[in-house]
């Protein structure tokens, strides 16, 4: 009886002190979500028409939506294995004793603090084929100019996604590769592995959970993307980089129909959960102890 | 009794501490700006903030004891922000437009009709009987006034006189003479033209090639699509056959071809008063040329320009009615007009001495009449933003991605069709 109170005690308290941040979350997200699901629901340029699973019927049958979707997935993929690849061997290089590594850290999360907004803006001058910087230094030193943010959109602005998030990601991997304890690289080195395996067969392993909660942040982000195809390509050229929040947005304040707006972006959200519980299962599913 | 409060009193007050914020943020959400006492909301473009119109704002706040909080955007923000105001019944008190959204918004039902203000004081101002029948008929819906037009403009051809003069050629007034010309001025780095990659730039050729974008009755779209197909091909040609321009860039920013100019790494461009000043700003050396609109079934261009209108929950249409009212006066058309270059709505402005005695504003003024509206008939059927939007697409994958104009055009057309049922 009297662990019982204190067990209630303690949960009361709890509570309390959750409290700010559930009223915060519910003022902020799960109110704004459960309106966006209604408005889904809705239709016409004020969304006070009922249309049932109209908005969500077309969606699915719109080619535009489509599209938006694959270009999203292959946004979202280019950053995924971006991330793990370059934030690993940057993790990698920077885990050695190097002289100056806490500045090169440092520089290497710049990009990673700074607005998506002023990283857009930045790349999309220096990127500029005719008035930007870097062709300007290609052709001082010989080189073909580019016309990247006209022949590979899509994959220009996954690079400038990689450049401004990788920091991150190497943060991540560094932290990962510093809780992997020496003593099995040392009983590995006495067994004769060469560097290779040891990464292969200790570091790679051991890093699934940092990789993992790595490509589940990557998919999210990715699969959410806005400002890159707002500041920098405008959606285009066309419609290759219209990416799927992107094209919700313009739905909703460009063709003004929030109703059709909102039901994409439940299906987006659906699309996200699935992505990630799909993830981490197959994550692990993988996980190794030693 | 114990002066130290218990650890139940802490947890109480930590959290009613963290309620305060949370739950004040919705109590004291401000109630809508129309109604805020003493202020004047008005929504702007960035790039309209003028000394002559400080100036008539400074008089408004003194006439009727109000500030005015003038809020500045470029057009995309403005019009996330309007929407989203639409939303949640928190409104200016006026908006200035970029062309189009009048109608689209008196269809909606959120831009108040102005016909009382109109029957009461149009003989007084002048309204609509010294505005260009064009600025009139694009504001109004189903018979009635719902905005007035700030600025009328139009594209016409820019170039640069010393370059054309060392070329050896003078200023084209047909398509062909552009190409020649652009093939002449095309040399170490510099373009012989620059094109936009912002869909709305197609718009002067198309007219010029007489298309009629849409048709209410008929729902014919692009028509007579040969022409039309001809008029974009002509404009991709021009950057990936004859490579007399640039490949333009997909972006929100529309500068581009200006700054090219501006940079004298490219002798025309085509485009409208906005530009002049920028140019005169950062290239002042440059013998700027201004010549009519091309020619090729027909000498003309697109209608464009800004607009003002009063939201339907304005909480005091009669200001919004005094801005309206003194804002648009002659007087104030002529201040910005010397001070900007911008063209005006009234026709009593073409005759004033400012417009009459630059070779500049001369010319653009000139090709006024020949100004067509090209998003009229569409505005009417409430699809314009779909309308826009597959524009975008369908001019920059004819215009950057080099896709045969036909193909295109076809599938814009098949877009259309769809959503203008």
């Amino acid at each position: 009886m009297r662990s019982r109170t204190l067990y209630g005690r303690y949960a009361r308290t709890a509570y309390l002190f959750l409290l700010p941040a559930i009223l915060f979350f519910a003022a902020f997200f799960y109110l704004p979500i459960g309106n966006v699901v209604a408005t889904s629901f809705r239709t016409g340029p004020m969304a006070d028409q009922w249309a049932g699973l109209g908005n969500y019927t077309q969606a699915l049958a719109d080619p535009a939506v489509r599209h938006s979707f694959l270009v999203t997935v292959g946004f979202s993929a280019m950053v995924v294995a971006g991330s793990i690849v370059i934030g690993l061997a940057l993790a990698l290089a920077i885990d050695q004793p190097l002289r100056g590594r806490v500045v090169f850290r440092v520089l290497l999360l710049v990009p990673y603090l700074t607005s998506v907004a002023i990283v857009g803006l930045l790349w999309r001058n220096i990127l500029d084929p005719e008035l930007g910087v870097l062709n300007r230094a290609l052709g001082a030193i010989g080189l073909p100019e580019q016309q990247w943010l006209n022949t590979a959109p899509l994959l220009t602005i996954a690079a400038v996604t990689l450049w401004q998030s990788v920091g991150y990601t190497m943060v991540l991997f560094l932290a990962g590769l510093q809780g992997i304890p020496e003593t099995y690289h040392e009983a590995a080195r006495i067994d004769g592995a060469d560097a290779w395996h040891r990464f292969w067969r200790i570091t790679l392993p051991l890093l699934a959970p940092t990789t993992l909660f790595v490509s589940v942040m990557a998919v999210i982000s990715g699969l959410q993307a806005f400002g890159q195809a707002y500041i920098i390509t405008n959606g285009g050229p066309g419609d290759a980089t219209d990416l799927s929040v992107f094209h919700i947005f313009n739905v909703a304040f460009r063709t003004r129909d929030f109703g059709y707006s909102s039901a994409q972006s439940v299906l987006l959200l659906m699309v996200i959960v699935a992505f990630t519980v799909v993830q981490l299962r197959a994550g692990r599913r993988g996980e190794v102890t030693y | 009794m114990s002066s130290h409060p218990s650890r139940r009193d802490l947890l109480r007050l930590v959290g009613a501490a963290a309620a305060v914020p949370v739950l004040s943020s919705c109590a004291g959400a401000p109630a809508t700006q129309s109604a805020a006492p003493g202020t004047f909301t008005v929504y702007w473009n960035a790039g309209h903030d003028y000394a002559a119109y400080r100036k008539v704002i400074a008089e408004f706040e003194q006439a009727n004891k109000v500030t005015v909080n003038l809020q500045k955007y470029q057009w995309p923000d403005l019009r996330t922000r309007l929407l989203a105001d639409f939303a949640s019944g928190t409104v200016p008190d006026l908006v200035e437009e970029p062309g189009g959204w009048v109608q689209e918004f008196a269809v909606s039902g959120n831009a108040r009709s102005l016909q009382d203000y109109v029957d009461r004081d149009g003989q007084a101002m002048g309204f609509p009987s010294d505005w260009q029948p064009v600025t009139v008929e694009r504001n109004s819906y189903q018979g009635k006034v719902y905005g007035v037009q700030l600025h009328l403009t139009c594209n016409t051809l820019l170039y640069n006189k010393a370059m054309l003069r060392d070329a050896g050629v003078e200023a084209p007034t047909t398509w062909e003479e552009l190409l020649d010309a652009a093939k002449k001025l095309t040399k170490d780095g510099v373009y012989g033209i620059a094109l936009n990659q912002d869909y709305t730039y197609m718009w002067p050729w198309l007219v010029q090639a007489g298309i009629t974008p849409y048709d209410l009755d008929t729902k014919a779209i692009m028509e007579p699509r040969a022409d039309a197909v001809a008029a974009l091909q002509f404009q991709a040609d021009l950057i990936h056959q004859h490579k007399v321009a640039p490949v333009p860039v997909s972006s929100t920013d529309y500068s581009g071809p200006q700054k090219l100019f501006s940079a004298k790494r490219a002798a025309m461009i085509l485009t409208g008063p906005w530009d002049l000043e920028p140019i005169r700003k950062t290239s002042a050396d440059i013998e700027l040329g201004v010549a009519p609109p091309l020619k090729n079934k027909t000498a003309a261009t697109q209608a464009a320009g800004v607009s003002m209108f009063v939201p339907a929950k304005a909480a005091r249409p009669d200001l919004s009615w005094d801005f309206i009212k003194r804002i648009t006066a002659l007087e104030v058309e002529q201040a910005a007009t010397k001070e900007t270059g911008m063209l005006m709505p009234r026709k009593s402005w073409v005759d004033l001495p400012e417009v009459q005695s630059d070779p500049v504003t001369k010319v653009f003024a000139e090709a006024l009449p020949t100004a067509k509206d090209s998003s009229q008939q569409v505005r009417l059927t409430g699809q314009l933003g779909k309308w826009e939007e597959q524009l975008k697409v369908m001019y920059q994958q004819v215009l950057i991605q080099n896709q045969p104009a036909a193909e295109a055009l076809d599938a814009f057309v098949k877009a259309a069709e769809g959503f203008l049922r």
